[in-house]
């Protein structure tokens, strides 16, 4: 029978409505599950007024039968078949005749009990418990209080309808009594209404200029933009996560076409669609890449029949222009070089200083990059950019506007006339600003953007303040992966722990915590980031695991060897070359390291090793060093057929020490190459036995 | 049509809804919110309707009156209604439509705006209200007061009067709005944008607020071990504005903002809690 719940609220933030849906669904389904009654369909959908959930239910749970044992048949009767005191203790202690219970064969052997039937209890009687609680449990970044209810929740709840078979189904929550009815828009028509369907419920809210479904008011919106486009042979400037925000945000869609006037078409495209979607919520129009002097907005209303929505919008976007444009002239007058001294009183962390501090030591690490990596730019050009980099954080259009920041430097720089790789690394430094947002284009904005995450990372995690679960404040998450992404996007092979250390260096005495301490801690935050990304990448997790323990010295390189391994994960050679390395780990766990000395070899399948591993390792040494992992680890995997005889007939935990540390130390050399690239040990086969021990 | 008729109506529809009028306050605050009238009412556990015209002064704001939007002083009307009402929406939807805003006509929303000072230690979960794309009020339950966590959760509804009359006189400069029929903005608030401007950024003498600031500091701290609280805020009250001041003239280093908003809000969390402590004894 159909189940229909809807929780009215005031108006849900986006992403709060988008986490509920998904929360409910999860919640109820397992309850659902875990209480035995049968589902055969939940969904939900909603807007950010109300949280719907639909659902296929049965009318009751299933039966349930249970088999009650009592003691051993050999104890509960008498020589003539009487039952004995256990056998009568046992009946009355379960409250059941004695005559009624029956000899019960189980793996144990024979013992009198019965069987209890416990009969389903009804979907009603489960639902009326279920819900209060589930909605009490729905959890938010942020939640709130109203009124004198301790309940907390995302914005205040105010009505709750909800249905079992068309009835009502009651239950309480916070001192709201759940009803059948719900109400129309809440600005165009508040009436009640009362629906005995889900089906019901949709129609009704349509007519009372609802649309309750998510995808259909999505749809709806895209359909109104291409129809207002077509025409003008223009295109949205893609925000798809306005998009988003806007269809949850009005439960009654319409799309609207405003203008402005053409003079402020003198800005930007970044500056003109930031300007419209903070604060307004407008999507820009674009032909191609250039902005039209017009705009999209969408309104919670059936018609704008009056035209006062459209020209209210365009009344207060010619303000935020104007503003706008007021601050480019004005912030145009003085140069970003003049501004340098004025960020020494912004802030960038009360320990590390202000900006112009930061601006010093990006100068430094941005240097260190150029030397280190190949085909840089013009070092002058990077190290201009960087002592730039910071300064549109004191202009009045990034005040308003913080959102553009870089960005805004790097339009500022192309309008006084500096070189254009100059304007780009200030443009792109703050990229990427996430996992799909691009790395920068320029070489020299990816070796400012890593030079500004690195040195906020090592400062912060420097100071020893932790980021959790939900408190990041510096972002120093999304930066590492930054960094992490940069170099793979970018193949940059340079010594990461080099360049750590030179970010911690240019701190001078400002952290005062173990060199090391902060740096092991600064590894392995980058090591966290730098799984998370191979792992979201597709790559399994044990490859990931086995290459990272090697070390992430060169990040590019850990990547370069999970590729080439992975790359050998269907081979022949791949499963028993990942056991062979199985037992080495194994035999050499807990050994110290002992010297390989070829004067104690005796046994011809160790000297075969030796040797093979004397070739190999030749050929491996430049081949990692130079960054071809596919040939070296083709290359040790030959290893395998040498290693195998050896274990086969030689015993290396031999009686005399001398031949067995002789014996090990071989094996650690083998290792120790090994381990450059990979824990192969850590590759997980499967059906994998656990590892013979010798 | 003008301000002061817009002001009279709201007082008239909230003090309908069982509001007290209450008085503006004599000090310069940066919001409705910071008079005694909201900061201390919300702190305790009676039930509480004002409704208040308050000047509130932003010196950074300030642009010479050369600025169609912005001004240092520019005024809230402020209501505090505790418990919150379940249907105050409905309430507030309907103050509009006091005001001769037909909503059928226009689009309305509540947009996800939280609010929060920290120099008095207060946050809040609310909205924006726009009406055709401007804000027109902020709409927020508060949730902490004073560093202390609220138990009856107190509504807060702040209209800005100069956007609201901009909107209802369809005007697009503050200073071509009327006042009341004869009288203008510009006549009244022109030259005090001027003046006040010219004071705020380039004319308040740096040495003498900081050390009003010292001295208003020191007092406020006095008077709380005295369990003068009412007079102890007020003092927080000026050591804000001279903060707000001496930010303006650029005088606030780096390390200071953090160091100064910290100070202010230690007073002003002393003042709450035992205001909030006294309670019970009264």
């Amino acid at each position: 029978m159909e189940f229909l719940l809807e929780i009215n609220v005031e108006e849900m933030p986006s992403s709060h409505v988008r986490t509920a849906l998904e929360d409910l669904k999860d919640k109820l389904g397992r309850e659902l599950q875990a209480a035995r009654l049968p589902v055969a369909e939940l969904r939900t959908t909603g807007t950010c007024r109300r949280l719907v959930v639909v659902a296929e239910l049965a009318e009751s749970q299933e039966s349930r039968e249970e088999i009650v044992t009592g003691p051993p048949k050999a104890v509960s009767f008498a020589a003539d078949g009487t039952p004995t005191p256990a056998a009568l203790g046992f009946a009355r202690s379960r409250g059941i005749e004695v005559g009624r219970l029956e000899v019960i064969t189980t793996e144990k052997g024979e013992y009198l009990g019965f069987k209890k039937i416990e009969k389903g209890k009804g979907a009603d009687e489960i639902l009326a418990k279920i819900i209060p609680q589930a909605i009490g449990s729905l959890s938010f970044p942020k939640m709130m209080r109203w009124g004198e209810s301790p309940l907390r929740f995302s914005r205040p709840i105010r009505n709750i309808l909800c249905l079992l078979g068309g009835k009502l189904l009651s239950f309480e929550i916070d001192g709201l009594s759940s009803k059948t009815t719900t109400a129309g828009h809440k600005i165009r028509a508040p009436q009640t209404i009362a629906a005995a369907s889900f089906k019901e419920y949709q129609a009704a809210l349509r007519e009372n200029l609802v649309i309750v479904d998510a995808e259909e008011r999505k749809k709806n919106i895209l359909a109104q933009i291409d129809g207002l486009l077509a025409p003008l042979k223009a295109q949205l400037y893609p925000d798809p996560e306005l998009l988003s925000k806007l269809a949850n945000d009005v439960e009654c869609p319409l799309v609207f076409l405003g203008s402005f006037p053409e003079q402020y078409l003198s800005l930007p495209l970044e500056i003109l669609s930031t300007a419209m979607r903070e604060g307004q919520k407008l999507f820009s129009v674009v032909k191609g890449k250039k902005q039209m002097p017009h705009f999209l907005g969408v309104a919670d209303a059936p018609a704008d029949a009056k035209g006062f929505i459209r020209q209210g919008n365009e009344r207060v976007l010619k303000a935020r222009l104007e503003d706008a444009k007021f601050f480019w002239d004005q912030d145009l007058k003085v140069s970003l070089k003049k501004r340098m001294p004025a960020l020494k009183h912004v802030l960038f962390q009360e320990k590390l200083g202000s900006y112009d501090d930061k601006t010093q030591r990006l100068k430094k690490i941005a240097a260190y990059l150029c030397g280190k990596l190949e085909e840089c730019p013009t070092e002058k050009d990077v190290i201009l950019a960087a002592e730039l980099s910071k300064t549109d954080l004191v202009t009045d259009m990034v005040r308003e506007f913080p959102s553009l920041q870089g960005k805004v430097g790097g339009l500022y720089a192309g309008a006084e006339g500096l070189p254009e790789a100059v304007c780009q690394a200030i443009y792109e430094h703050y990229r990427p600003v996430s996992l799909e947002d691009e790395s920068p284009s320029s070489r020299g904005g990816a070796i400012l953007s890593l030079a500004d995450k690195l040195d906020s990372i090592v400062g912060v995690l420097g100071l020893g303040i932790q980021t959790t679960g939900s408190s990041d404040p510096f972002g120093l998450r999304r930066n590492a992966q930054g960094v992490c992404k940069i170099i793979l996007d970018r193949k940059l092979n340079f010594s990461f722990s080099r360049l750590l250390d030179k970010a911690f260096l240019t701190y001078g005495d400002k952290l005062k915590r173990p060199k090391k301490e902060i740096l092991d801690y600064c590894r392995d935050f980058f090591l966290n980031r730098l799984r998370s990304i191979l792992e979201r990448m597709g790559y399994r997790y044990d490859l990931v695991n086995a290459v990272l323990e090697a070390g992430i010295d060169n990040i590019y390189y850990s990547y370069m060897r999970l590729k080439a391994l992975d790359a050998l994960k269907a081979s022949p050679q791949f499963e028993p070359f990942i056991l062979m390395t199985k037992r080495v780990n194994n035999i050499l766990a807990g050994q110290p390291a002992y010297p390989f000395n070829a004067d104690l070899i005796v046994e011809k399948q160790e000297r075969e090793l030796f040797s093979t591993f004397s070739i190999i390792k030749e050929n491996v040494i430049p081949m990692i060093a130079k960054g071809d992992f596919s040939q070296a680890q083709k290359m040790v995997f030959r290893l395998q057929p040498a290693l195998n005889d050896f274990f086969d007939h030689i015993l290396v935990m031999a009686k005399e020490s001398k031949l067995r540390r002789n014996r090990l130390a071989l094996l650690q050399a083998i290792s120790k190459i090994l381990t450059q690239m990979a824990d192969y040990s850590q590759v997980v086969i499967e059906g994998e036995k656990p590892a013979a021990k010798k | 049509m003008s301000l002061q008729n817009l002001i009279l109506n709201l007082q008239k529809y909230w003090a309908d809804q069982g509001c007290y009028l209450a008085p503006t306050y004599d000090l310069e605050v940066g919001a409705g919110t910071m008079t005694p009238d909201t900061f201390f009412r919300v702190l305790d556990k009676r039930p509480w309707k004002v409704a208040y015209v308050q000047p509130s002064r932003r010196p950074t704001d300030g642009r010479f009156g050369e600025n169609p939007n912005r001004v240092q002083k520019h005024h809230q009307f402020q209501v505090i209604l505790k418990p919150s009402p379940a249907d105050i929406q409905k309430i507030y939807l309907a103050s509009l439509e006091a005001l001769g805003i037909n909503l059928l006509d226009h689009d309305l929303r509540f947009d996800e705006d939280d609010w929060e000072s920290p120099t008095i230690g207060s946050w809040g979960v609310g909205w924006q209200v726009m009406l055709d794309g401007l804000e027109i009020t902020q709409f927020t339950y508060f949730q902490q007061a004073g560093g202390l966590e609220l138990v009856e959760i107190p509504v807060e509804i702040t209209y800005g009067l100069e956007r609201l009359e901009m909107f209802l006189e369809e005007k697009d400069n503050i200073y071509d709005l009327n006042w009341s029929d004869d009288v203008s903005y510009r006549d009244l608030r022109f030259e005090d944008e001027r003046q006040f401007s010219e004071y705020n950024f380039n004319q308040a003498t740096v040495k003498s607020l900081q050390e009003f600031f010292a001295l208003a500091e020191k007092e406020a701290g006095q008077l709380i071990a005295k369990n003068l609280l009412l007079p102890a805020y007020d003092m927080c009250l000026k050591c804000s504005h001279a903060f707000n001041l001496l930010d303006s003239r650029g005088a606030i280093s780096v390390t200071e903002r953090v160091k100064i908003i910290a100070q202010i809000r230690a007073l002003v969390n002393q003042v709450a809690m035992k205001y909030a402590g006294s309670e019970g004894k009264r």
